[in-house]
């Protein structure tokens, strides 16, 4: 079933308009399922099904992008607002490109989080954002959980792009797609895949974990003590059941005998907090360096969310080497992004339809 | 019979004229004794306490009605002077009688801070006006403006009345100063009561440090900033009661297993010390947080580890509710049920319910930006009748732990006041007692709540032990609406 003949993922009129100016199914595989999440918040809801039919209609929009005018009237006349309260380049253009490709119209508001204490509160914005006339909110705020407080007052559909530390779901789709893309047979079940770096810390670990576990993968995560606090108790719990990964302070370990590495950034500021001793320090125990990658095996394929510190958590040569896979998850990042645009959309016609009948 | 029926709806304040209560379960924790019985009040003194046996208590059991003695709330905050907005005195004394609570101890953080007498005056104002007779007890700051540098008017607050001293909100970080806070509060005879938390390991941190807050991304909260906390307050404390034999600490909403069990070998040791736990920390836990929205002890596993929710199929909500940040946070399932063993085996003295009322601006924020704090005074008794419901606690115990037990954290001083009363049933004083319903339950809904502070994690459940008569020095506080 194609999307345009799926009540629940096409739209009426535009959105399957998605299949000009050519086939939208063009030799792709159509999707296998149904999308049924109103929002994108986490990954922690998706199912191996609701992965499979993300990776398949994002194949479906990185052929379009291969086109010579790679946009198609999806979501014309959708009005999609970007709202950021963290500064961000590359997760803010990809958005901003995807929701273009699909012929949205896009309004951008970069909002500093210093302005909730005494200006307008968070669900002001989201109900003044609404009555402008979106239909689709991107959201990005150094807070844990605000994406969520922002889904219950909004009509439309919430896109979380990235939560404090809790969670960043595009990079984990747009990650796991690239994996899938490059690794023989397209597939990461069984594949081990070191995540190297400020775990602590980061969102794009989270989001990882369990996108990656619920794919099959076997995942490690890896760093300094002080910045896996926690994790050997989540590893441990078997958290959703079997989705299991192992946390060592071993590099070695780690990376021995990997498929995929995937460096995150090491910031400054973990030394302020007493968490590291040195950058330097970090670079030579921890730093993903060519002798350190030869552990790995010989075809393995490198990762990094960006920004990088090259010299701190790669080595610039390893960043720029021919395993690395960074600029293709640049360029994933938009397909993906256009992929879950286009499911949500799909997913709140095929809700309002269901509504009206 | 139904006891509702026998009251006349009286305005709050109203001298109770007369009440009988026949075929109760009545709870005297001031004479170790429960049972089936009768009461009658006339003209606001408790007249007769009848203890019913043989054939006449036959088929009165502890499911129904029960009469005990009004309950004391050491830890409240009313917000009057400086955020009334988020409460008043007035609105906070009808929140407690409609908690069965007909006393109060209100803690000093308002703004400007209760740190010389003045403060205290403007507040009993407050309490007079409101014609509400629930017993208003206050705690003075420890230091200056709750700034943790220099002592408060110590000896003016207490020739005031105030019933201890606490910088809650704050622990006292300097030892030092705590120190002479001990020392000095000790002469006047009245407790120091600590918030204990090392501020240096919880600087923006949002929940438990633990599987919850690792998963969700929030800030670690880690128990040893409180264990930490208290293992330094009672070694000054074991110091100063060498010099300073009056010295009394009282540790406030204790939330972890290690804390406690610091406090019970510290008990042991004879030192003079007490605590108290909340209601949300024994019956809730950090996987709300996640969406769980189960009670404390169905969250325990059989190896006394907290289960996991996700794997459990236990998340029904959404997550990162900010009604549920509070200070000390919520934590796990392990604590909560420490706090519940604390309370039975005596080494928790008290339930006080830190009752913390937030406007909704204040409240309705990203998790991590909201202010910390539950308004729980309405909510303690069906929370605490739940632990109960479920063979966590006897009733004897939690009744105990609401009257005599914060009684005898105050003591008796000779200057304050009818908090030396004897929160029993006893026959020829004033009635202070409360009536309620276990076998009742009631929906907490904003509408149903007293309290201008709507920040309850518990909006839209069902609450066992409706509340249908508070009296407190012989007059209404609360009686609940007819049916």
């Amino acid at each position: 079933m194609s999307p345009a003949t799926d009540p629940a993922l096409a739209a009426p009129e535009d959105v399957a308009d998605l299949s000009v100016p050519g086939s939208l199914a063009g030799g792709n595989p159509a999707p296998a399922g149904r999308w049924t999440h109103r929002h994108l918040l986490d990954v922690d809801v998706l199912s191996a099904e609701d992965l499979d039919l993300v990776m398949q209609t994002s194949a479906t929009m990185t052929e379009i992008l291969a086109r010579p005018i790679p946009k198609v009237p999806a979501l014309r006349g959708w009005g999609v607002t970007i709202l950021f309260y963290e500064a961000s380049t590359r997760t803010r253009v990809s958005f901003e490109v995807a929701a273009k490709n699909l012929s949205a119209d896009v309004v951008n508001i970069a909002a500093a989080s210093s302005s909730v204490a005494k200006g307008e509160s968070l669900i002001d914005t989201v109900r003044t954002v609404e009555a402008l006339g979106a239909r689709m909110l991107v959201i990005r705020h150094s807070t844990s959980g605000a994406p969520y407080l922002a889904a219950e007052h909004f009509a439309g559909s919430v896109l979380n792009g990235g939560d404090g530390w809790h969670a960043h779901p595009t990079q984990a789709l747009l990650d796991l797609y690239t994996m899938r893309t490059h690794l023989p047979g397209g597939t990461v079940v069984g594949r081990k895949i070191a995540i190297l770096g400020d775990i602590l810390h980061s969102r794009v670990a989270r989001s990882n974990i369990w996108a990656l576990t619920a794919a099959g993968a076997d995942v490690w995560v890896c760093g300094p003590a002080t910045l896996l606090r926690g994790f050997e108790a989540w590893a441990a719990s078997g958290v959703a059941g079997s989705r299991r990964f192992t946390v060592t302070s071993d590099v070695g370990a780690a990376l021995r005998d990997a498929d995929v590495v995937m460096a995150l950034r090491i910031q400054r500021e973990r030394m302020a907090g007493g968490l590291l001793p040195s950058l330097r320090e970090y670079a030579a125990r921890f730093g993903l360096t060519r002798e350190r990658l030869a552990l790995a095996k010989p075809e393995v394929l490198v990762m990094h969310p960006g920004p990088m510190n090259e010299g701190v958590e790669i080595a610039p040569d390893v960043a720029a080497g021919s395993h690395s896979l960074i600029t293709d998850q640049v360029a994933n990042g938009v397909a993906v992004r256009m992929a879950v645009l286009y499911l949500l959309a799909g997913a709140r016609e095929g809700t309002a339809r269901r509504a009206g009948e | 019979m139904t006891v509702g029926a026998r009251f006349q709806q009286s305005p709050v304040g109203a001298r109770l004229a007369d009440l009988e209560i026949t075929r109760a379960w009545l709870v005297d924790p001031a004479s170790g004794r429960e049972g089936p019985g009768e009461i009658v009040v006339t003209d606001g003194i408790l007249e007769a306490v009848t203890w019913l046996e043989g054939p006449e208590a036959e088929g009165v059991d502890a499911s129904g009605v029960i009469v005990a003695p009004g309950f004391l709330d050491l830890h409240a905050h009313f917000r009057e002077p400086g955020n009334e907005d988020a409460e008043s005195v007035a609105t906070g004394l009808a929140a407690a009688a409609h908690g069965g609570f007909s006393a109060v101890c209100l803690m000093p953080n308002t703004t400007p801070a209760l740190d010389e007498p003045s403060v205290l005056a403007r507040i009993r104002d407050a309490a007079a006006a409101s014609g509400s007779p629930v017993t208003l007890f206050a705690h003075g700051a420890v230091s200056a403006d709750r700034a943790g540098a220099q002592l408060a008017a110590l000896g003016e607050l207490a020739d005031a009345g105030v019933v201890g001293f606490s910088d809650d909100g704050s622990p006292v970080h300097s030892a030092t100063l705590f120190r002479s806070a001990l020392a000095y509060a000790g002469m006047l005879g009245l407790p120091v009561i600590d918030h204990a938390e090392d501020p240096t390991m919880t600087e923006g941190a949002e929940a438990n440090e633990g599987l919850i807050a690792t998963v969700l991304g929030l800030r670690g909260w880690p128990g040893a900033a409180e264990a930490g906390a208290v293992a330094r307050d009672l070694a000054i404390l074991a110091d100063v009661v060498r010099d300073v034999p009056g010295a009394r600490l009282h540790l406030t909403h204790l939330s972890t297993a290690a804390s406690l069990e610091l406090v019970r070998r510290a008990k042991a040791a004879g030192l003079p010390v007490t605590c108290d736990v909340t209601p949300h920390h024994l019956g809730l836990t950090d996987e709300w947080i996640a969406g769980a929205r189960r009670w404390s002890w169905e969250a325990l596993g059989d190896d006394g580890a907290a289960r996991d929710p996700w794997r459990d199929g236990a998340i029904t909500a959404p997550p990162f509710d900010p009604s549920l940040r509070v200070n000390p946070p919520l934590r796990s399932a392990t604590d909560a049920a420490a706090c519940l063993a604390a309370l039975a085996d005596g080494t928790a003295d008290a339930i006080a319910t830190d009752h913390a009322p937030h406007t909704e601006v204040d409240k309705a924020v990203e998790f991590g930006l909201a202010a910390n704090g539950i308004s729980g005074i309405e909510t303690a008794l069906g929370v605490v009748l739940a632990a109960v419901d479920a063979g966590r606690l006897t009733l004897a115990t939690a009744i105990a732990a609401l009257t005599t037990g914060p009684g005898r954290v105050l003591g008796d001083r000779p200057s304050g006041g009818t908090h030396g009363r004897s929160r029993g049933l006893t026959e020829g004083e004033p009635a202070d007692l409360v009536v309620f319903d276990r076998s009742a339950t009631w929906t907490v809904d904003a509408a149903a709540l007293a309290s201008k502070g709507k920040n309850s994690p518990l909006l839209g459940r069902d609450l066992p032990g409706r509340v249908l008569l508070t009296v407190a020095d012989g007059r209404i506080a609360y009686e609940a609406p007819e049916g």
